[in-house]
């Protein structure tokens, strides 16, 4: 059974469906959710309350837009919510790159630090480095995704890369 | 940092692995929510349809009479205003141009202008054009066109915008009549815009074309709009025109407000363990309420835990339908069963479990049901999960009644009313147009319902058959009899005459739970609390014969305590029905009825004599010996009951030996009898007791999830769901 033909199942109400489709999605409503925010505890609160979202409204998803695309638009408003909750406070400081062979908790830990600083840029910018350079999508995927134009995306991921290498070279922590 | 490293830290970042724990504990929270979400979606989709439509309720429904009377209302409004701006633009031109028209308008205008003037609402709109307007307009039309020289095709589209205009303005006479709203003010526009509009057919013809060009398609498109939309209208106000009542009952306006968190629950602490040396008798009154199973479903549902207050644990227990032996006839109504087991939470105590199981009538013995169906149609009862849910329940109960049952149906809000005379069944569709036609809004003033109610009633008593008032509130009763002891000694009075009541409570956020309590306790019924439609399902159609037919009141139950082998006991749940002692045998005291069929359960926690687990100690100066003799029994069980019609109560009594019946009992019983354990373990979880030790959720659910049986409801599965979803409304 295809993904189209497991939401059809599950949006009549076939609850074997539902758990395989959230079998199938965990994962990566996870990954993403730890990127986004830098530790394991608030990314299962996340990926949990994301599968009860679509627990209420996977009847509302119309297939206009790719199943995945509005999967990532729930998690992101899922994670927006949970943290402007939450007020979390940034995590510990990891100055550089990691090298090849430091392990994948560190590197989370690195990347939530780069994202905070892309979210202090300016809003949205977040969203956009997680969605291009995070989950590989093309910047006409993340525009429809975040509901801005293309054109939107591609100069938020130019300033924020033109920001991080300024930033990295002064080399300043946590500020 | 570049691209490349930033790719590296992602890709890194990626690694990260899953914790599987969190993995099936986050799908299963998800499943759980998911099935509720499809059974709430399975209780939108009943009604749905022409019903729907048709229902007046104003929020929540997209297609509902009070938007087309709005966007009706609006229109003419809009065709009103635009009117007269056209005909004012045009009065003006023609003031400018005074010496080109001005012999015509006197002889053709003042006969129009007076026909339309004359044009009442009741008269028939086309009737009126096509007999009168016609003729006198293809005249004006003639003259007009002969003066400025215009060629003949002009006339004819001419004609058709005046024809046009006229029927857009008799069809708006029309639809302001049925709005039966405004009517004032629109029958002013209309005679106001009318003279104008007549003036302008006056126009030099050019100028006529012109408008009558730009004023086609309107004109086109008015009279079939209206008429499509005319049935829908008068429809509507059919729908909405208000029921007979007394004093009309004010209406509050859509976005009614809602309560939130004013729920009361009365609070009682719970039993504490008693010593059989100093209190060897225990006395209670049976429950088979449900109300407070059905409050805290809805609150798990919500992903929150409910109130302490709002669980009592004999109400869960007792949800659910238990296989205990069934006695024998209607002349001893009611079996107990009694099994000692060990206790699953706590080591070296036991529990006696007392179950009691009505006789069910079979369905041709069952008597004649009259019933009046009193409802509170006040402004909070406006929710989707209120009004709306009452109908829906009410009309699947009227599907298990019989055509020579009766129904009457009384409504209080700000005032009281007698909506249906009590009607057999047989006219069900009387019934249903009844139900269909009540809307909420107002204050509530629920003391003047129930008088009504049991004024109806009364008038209206029969002997033979079962005379019952079934309330359904959100409990909120703020106007009317204020003195709640007054209400419950009226209540009282009447259950004397043989009047029962029941109350069904619904709705969150406003529920009066201990004031639905103790109305059903006083009225000889029994108190339900109804959130979905799966609910109403199982209290008005699965328990129907339960829920009217009483089998036995007063139903009263003694325990005699054994000091000689039960150190300490516990009654777990009943805290609401408790007795003194000296009230079992007296006749006069009012207790807990039961119903066809109804199963109660009732369980003690006992300490045994020689168990290490006893929570008080011996007394160092206790004058009295250590009692002996018959060490073979824990105690003595009581039951007196009093048939429906009886005043004289009759006893049970059952001796309850010290033998182990852990592993001895028949697998149905024993299955039974764990899951009642299931279910009261897992209410004084949620009661935060502290008597379970470190009996947790995961035991629940495995205790209930081994002893499910055949679920033939699936009841039990959903309770199953429920501890899961109390386990998650916990952490969080």
């Amino acid at each position: 059974m295809n993904d189209t033909a497991l939401i059809k199942a599950a949006q009549k109400g076939d609850a074997n469906a539902f758990e395989r489709l959230l079998e199938q999605y965990y994962d990566s409503i996870f990954r993403f959710a730890m990127k986004w925010s830098g530790n394991r505890h608030d990314a299962e609160d996340i990926a949990q309350q994301v599968c009860l979202k679509l627990a209420q409204s996977l009847a509302k998803f119309r297939f206009e837009a790719q199943f995945s695309s509005w999967l990532y638009r729930i998690v992101i408003n899922t994670a927006k919510d949970f943290h402007s909750r939450e007020q979390r406070t940034a995590t510990a400081c990891v100055a550089t790159p990691p090298a090849v062979d430091t392990g994948a908790e560190e590197a989370v830990i690195l990347l939530h630090q780069i994202l905070n600083k892309a979210d202090s840029w300016g809003e949205g910018f977040k969203e956009s480095l997680l969605l291009v350079h995070g989950e590989g999508l093309s910047h006409a995927e993340a525009a429809k995704i975040l509901q801005v134009k293309e054109s939107t995306i591609s100069w938020r991921l130019h300033q924020v890369r033109k920001k991080l290498a300024a930033w990295q070279s002064a080399n300043r922590c946590g500020d | 940092m570049n691209d490349d490293q930033l790719l590296s830290v992602f890709a890194k970042a990626d690694e990260i692995h899953v914790d599987e724990n969190k993995k099936t504990q986050a799908i299963n929270t998800a499943i759980a929510e998911f099935s509720s979400a499809a059974e709430q979606k399975k209780t939108l989709n009943l009604f749905q349809g022409i019903v729907a439509r048709l229902r007046p309720i104003f929020s929540q429904q997209v297609n509902d009479g009070r938007k087309d009377m709005k966007r009706e209302n609006r229109k003419f409004v809009f065709g009103g205003v635009a009117g007269a701006a056209v005909s004012t633009f045009a009065w003006l031109v023609f003031v400018g141009n005074p010496d080109q028209v001005v012999t015509v308008e006197g002889d053709v205008n003042p006969a129009a202008q007076g026909q339309e003037i004359a044009a009442t609402p009741k008269q028939s709109p086309v009737k009126f054009e096509d007999d009168t307007l016609r003729p006198e307009n293809s005249d004006s039309i003639s003259t007009l066109s002969d003066p400025s020289g215009s060629s003949e095709n002009n006339s004819p589209p001419h004609e058709e915008a005046d024809m046009g205009t006229q029927v857009e303005l008799a069809t708006e006479v029309e639809v302001a009549a049925e709005l039966e709203t405004a009517v004032d003010v629109s029958v002013d526009k209309v005679a106001s815009s009318a003279p104008k509009q007549a003036e302008s057919s006056a126009l030099p013809s050019s100028m006529a074309t012109t408008m009558a060009k730009s004023r086609l398609p309107a004109a086109d498109r008015a009279p079939g709009a209206n008429f499509r939309h005319a049935p829908t209208s008068r429809e509507a106000s059919a729908q909405v025109v208000p029921i007979p009542l007394p004093k009309p009952i004010d209406t509050l306006p859509a976005n009614g407000y809602s309560e939130e968190g004013r729920d009361q629950f009365e609070s009682l602490a719970e039993n504490d363990v008693k010593l059989a040396t100093e209190h060897p008798v225990s006395t209670f009154s049976v429950d088979v309420d449900t109300a407070s199973y059905s409050f805290v479903r809805s609150a798990l549902s919500r992903g929150v835990l409910p109130q302490k207050n709002a669980v009592r644990i004999e109400e869960m227990v007792n949800y659910f339908d238990y296989d205990y032996p069934l006695p024998g006839s209607r002349f001893q109504p009611f079996k107990p069963t009694v099994a000692v087991v060990d206790s699953p939470w706590a080591k070296e105590k036991k529990l006696i479990h007392i179950g009691i199981k009505g006789y069910d009538l079979a369905e041709n013995t069952r008597r004649k049901v009259n019933i009046i169906f009193l409802l509170d149609v006040s402004g909070s009862m406006k929710a989707a999960d209120k009004l709306p849910l009452v109908k829906q329940s009410l009309s699947m109960l009227l599907n298990v009644l019989k055509p020579s049952d009766r129904v009457g149906i009384v409504v209080y809000a700000g005032a009281a009313g007698a909506v249906l005379e009590p009607t057999p069944v047989s006219e069900k569709q009387k019934i249903i147009d009844a139900m269909n036609r009540l809307q909420a809004g107002g204050s509530t003033a629920g003391g003047e319902g129930i008088k009504l109610a049991y004024q109806l009633a009364e008038a209206n008593f029969d002997k033979a058959a079962v005379n019952r008032i079934i309330l359904a509130t959100d409990g909120d009763f703020n106007v009317g009899i204020r003195n709640r002891e007054e209400l419950k000694g009226f209540i009282e009075r009447k259950r004397e005459k043989g009047i029962f009541l029941s109350v069904l409570g619904f709705g969150r956020g406003n529920y009066n739970d201990h004031l639905m309590q103790s109305l059903a306790q006083n009225g000889n019924g029994m108190a339900a609390y109804i959130d979905t439609l799966g609910e109403a399902q199982k209290v008005l159609v699965n328990e129907a014969t339960s829920t009217l037919f009483p089998i036995a009141k007063d139903v009263k139950l003694q325990f005699e305590f054994n000091p000689a082998t039960v150190v300490e006991y516990r009654l777990i749940g009943y805290e609401t029905r408790r007795l003194q002692r000296e009230d079992f045998n007296n006749d006069k005291v009012d207790a807990g009825d039961i119903g066809a069929g109804h199963t109660v359960t009732a369980i003690y926690e006992i300490t045994p004599r020689g168990s290490s687990q006893r929570l008080v100690d011996d007394r160092r100066y206790d004058s009295k010996a250590p009692v002996v003799g018959r060490d073979d029994e824990y105690g003595f069980l009581k039951i007196r009951y009093k048939l429906p019609e009886a005043d004289k109560s009759q006893l049970i009594t059952h001796t309850v030996g010290v033998e182990n019946q852990q592993n001895k009992l028949s697998t149905a019983l024993q299955r039974e009898i764990n899951f009642a354990s299931a279910v009261a373990g897992f209410a004084q979880l949620l009661k935060t007791s502290k008597y379970v030790g470190d009996w947790s959720y995961d035991k629940a659910i495995e205790l209930a999830q081994s002893n499910k049986g055949a679920d033939e409801f699936g009841y039990r599965t959903e309770f199953v769901q429920l501890i899961r979803k109390a386990k998650v409304a916990e952490a969080m």
